[in-house]
């Protein structure tokens, strides 16, 4: 009897794989999930976190594993979609029976996924999303970094500190820009301030003078602001051209792009989530260089940090997801991260971070000190 | 396994759905609809008002299945007398503003944070419910393709002209196919709220738009079962190649991308060798055929 030669390279692939599968079940392991888009939006951000995760799942499998099995990490692409998102974290849940997975992704993939791991019991290590929303999920959502209302008061003391009278905002219409909006205005009226304008502008735009230019016409003392990546640089582009020379205070100046460094010089300073010269920041930033050839972003100091926790917290009270959720604030406690001390709320989300000052000067932030 | 192969189908069963209302619309009519998520959203958006007005789930449901016809028509109004092309532009802009409305005004479900709806926790039923719907659609749209109205909508689809010489008006007729696809698309949109248990209006982008069209030219726009057909495919080929990604044990910024790749490359394929989709339209037998 002949057979084709597609079915035959088809059968030897099945069989190979059916003799590859049981050598890897016979080992003991732990599987956990790691949800990132690694195609759509911000992929070099979500790369640097999964290769974070990676680093620790490393160092705990070297110390031996969890409870004497090591540690396998299964990555999903979220493709920045709701819709793929949920298809990965059921994936995950369902077939490979993990009860616990960390995920890379704004609020629109995070809270699904987190609607979906509840009724299921699961476990969530938040590192990158940061809307206020997301403290809706105690025992489940966990945050490695400090959410929107965190930040977003702090932004709003450090303008009113500096002697800003009157501010306007400009934020991208996201959860992310919105929610770190309406923190920091409310801590800046809180304090004395007075708010003149609020703007959130649509992603992705060529141009945002006419979003600036009603803020222009407002004439405030400073601009409260946050975003990322090339939209920043676009707004810079436009009060550039317009003419604006007021202020800007903004939230999270590492992630904002500069577009003409000599116009920003001296002009923007703002607060960063901090901790990352911890000794085990700076330990495992050495490694990162080593090994790609280049600076990490912050997420991969977030994503090693979720996978220690998590590690540490199934070392502790065991691999289930019941287990892990009452161990993980007790893991919490003592460990010094790349981040700094995590402490957390009873809704486990991060309270208290360690925050860094910098201003914009000669081209490149330069850390300042913190207002008194 | 069974828990993911269940939502694989319940989420086959509603994307045929929407599948089903564009063949309605395009592969029988010939509209050209480039805001087919509208309908999706505004019915999935009844669900979610519901939600976040504390109303009962039922009312959202009712909000969601006469909202979605109305709105249909008012989009239709201005677009109605215009060539197919204009047609195409203004269902493209009318879904981009409901998106851009339910990002910028949060008393409507959330805004930028969007909603929680209520979860169907069974996942079996939820499955039951959207295969009970597809069912239901494919029967509608099976009666409607082989009445006399079918034929005159294959009539304006092939020459508008020919069909209003006929008597008929096509601007009436247009309005019943949007009446009856949208409100198909927009029950879709409902029960997928209630699945999913989460709406924000990143859900809702031009990109899904595109992944539905994907589906129905893959399958073929005027085959019932080819439009169902090709949803399956591109949703079993989005899902199975997760778990190849998996067992290649290559690195993980690579199988990301060969996923997308390789997803890409069956839809070019399927274009190449099947450019009028995986199922042809069948002909029409005629009494004449017959003898």
């Amino acid at each position: 009897m002949r057979t084709c030669p597609t079915r035959r390279i088809v059968l030897s692939m099945l069989m190979l794989t059916a003799a590859a599968l049981p050598a890897r079940a016979a080992e003991p392991t732990v599987p956990v999930g790691v949800i990132a888009n690694l195609t759509g939006s911000d992929v070099p951000s979500s790369v640097d976190m999964v290769r974070g995760v990676q680093l620790a799942a490393d160092e705990l499998n070297a110390a031996g594993g969890v409870q004497g099995r090591k540690i396998v990490l299964i990555t999903e692409d979220s493709e920045y979609r709701p819709q793929a998102g949920i298809e990965a974290a059921t994936k995950l849940f369902d077939v490979n029976k993990v009860e616990a997975a960390i995920v890379f992704g704004g609020s629109s993939v995070t809270l699904p996924i987190a609607e979906l791991a509840r009724p299921k019991g699961k476990v969530i290590l938040n590192t990158s999303a940061s809307s206020a929303k997301l403290g809706g999920y105690p025992g489940t959502l966990y945050s490695t970094l400090p959410l929107d209302d965190i930040v977003g008061a702090q932004v709003g003391a450090y303008a009113a500190k500096m002697g800003v009278k009157s501010a306007a905002f400009i934020v991208p219409n996201n959860t992310f820009g919105t929610g770190l909006m309406d923190a920091a205005a409310a801590a800046f009226t809180a304090a004395g301030g007075t708010v003149v304008r609020k703007i959130a502008y649509t992603e992705g735009q060529p141009d945002y003078r006419p979003d600036l230019q009603p803020l222009q016409r407002a004439k405030p003392d400073a601009i409260i602001s946050a975003g990322y990546g090339d939209d920043t640089r676009t707004v810079f582009k436009a009060a550039r051209e317009l003419g604006i020379t007021a202020p800007w205070y903004v939230a999270y100046p590492s992630i904002f792009a500069v577009e003409d460094p000599a116009w920003l010089n001296g002009h923007m300073s703002g607060l960063d989530n901090g901790g990352l010269d911890s000794s085990t920041g700076q330990r495992i930033k050495a490694i990162y260089a080593q090994q790609f050839k280049g600076e990490p972003r912050p997420h991969y100091f977030y994503g090693y940090d979720a996978m220690m926790l998590l590690g540490r917290a199934m070392q502790k009270g065991g691999t289930d997801a019941a287990a892990i959720k009452a161990a993980l604030p007790l893991v919490a406690k003592d460990y010094d991260g790349a981040t700094g001390r995590i402490e957390w709320d009873d809704r486990g989300q991060r309270i208290n971070p360690p925050m860094d000052y910098f201003a914009f000067r000669d081209g490149k932030l330069e850390p300042i000190a913190a207002p008194k | 396994m069974i828990d993911f192969a269940i939502f694989a189908v319940t989420m086959i069963a509603i994307w045929s759905v929407l599948g089903i209302s564009l063949h309605l619309q395009f592969g029988l009519t010939g509209l050209v609809n480039f805001g087919q998520v509208m309908p999706f959203a505004v019915g999935a958006y009844g669900a979610g008002f519901a939600a976040a007005h504390g109303l009962p789930i039922a009312a959202g449901i009712a909000i969601g299945a006469l909202l979605t016809p109305l709105l249909g028509l008012l989009v239709i109004q201005p677009a109605g007398r215009l060539a197919q092309d204009y047609w195409a532009l203004v269902t493209l802009g009318a879904g981009e503003i409901f998106r851009l409305t339910m990002l910028n005004v949060p008393a409507i479900a959330g805004g930028v944070e969007g909603t929680t709806v209520y979860r169907i926790a069974d996942r079996s039923l939820a499955m039951l419910l959207a295969l009970a719907l597809l069912g239901a659609a494919a029967l509608l749209a099976r009666r409607i393709g082989r009445s006399p109205l079918g034929r005159i909508l294959r009539v304006l689809r092939e020459d508008e002209t020919l069909g209003a010489t006929l008597g008929r008006n096509p601007f009436a007729l247009h309005r019943l196919v949007t009446v009856v696809s949208w409100t198909l698309a927009g029950l879709a949109g409902v029960l997928y709220a209630h699945v999913v248990g989460y709406l924000s209006p990143g859900a809702f982008t031009v990109g899904e738009t595109f992944l539905i069209w994907t589906a129905v030219v893959l399958g073929g726009p005027a085959s019932l079962p080819g439009v169902v057909l090709g949803t399956a495919v591109v949703e079993l080929t989005a899902v199975s190649t997760r778990f190849v990604a998996q067992w290649s044990h290559l690195p993980f910024e690579l199988t990301a991308n060969l996923r997308l790749g390789t997803f890409g490359l069956v839809l070019v394929l399927v274009f190449l060798f099947r450019p009028d989709g995986l199922l042809r339209e069948a002909k029409a037998r005629s009494d004449a055929d017959r003898r």
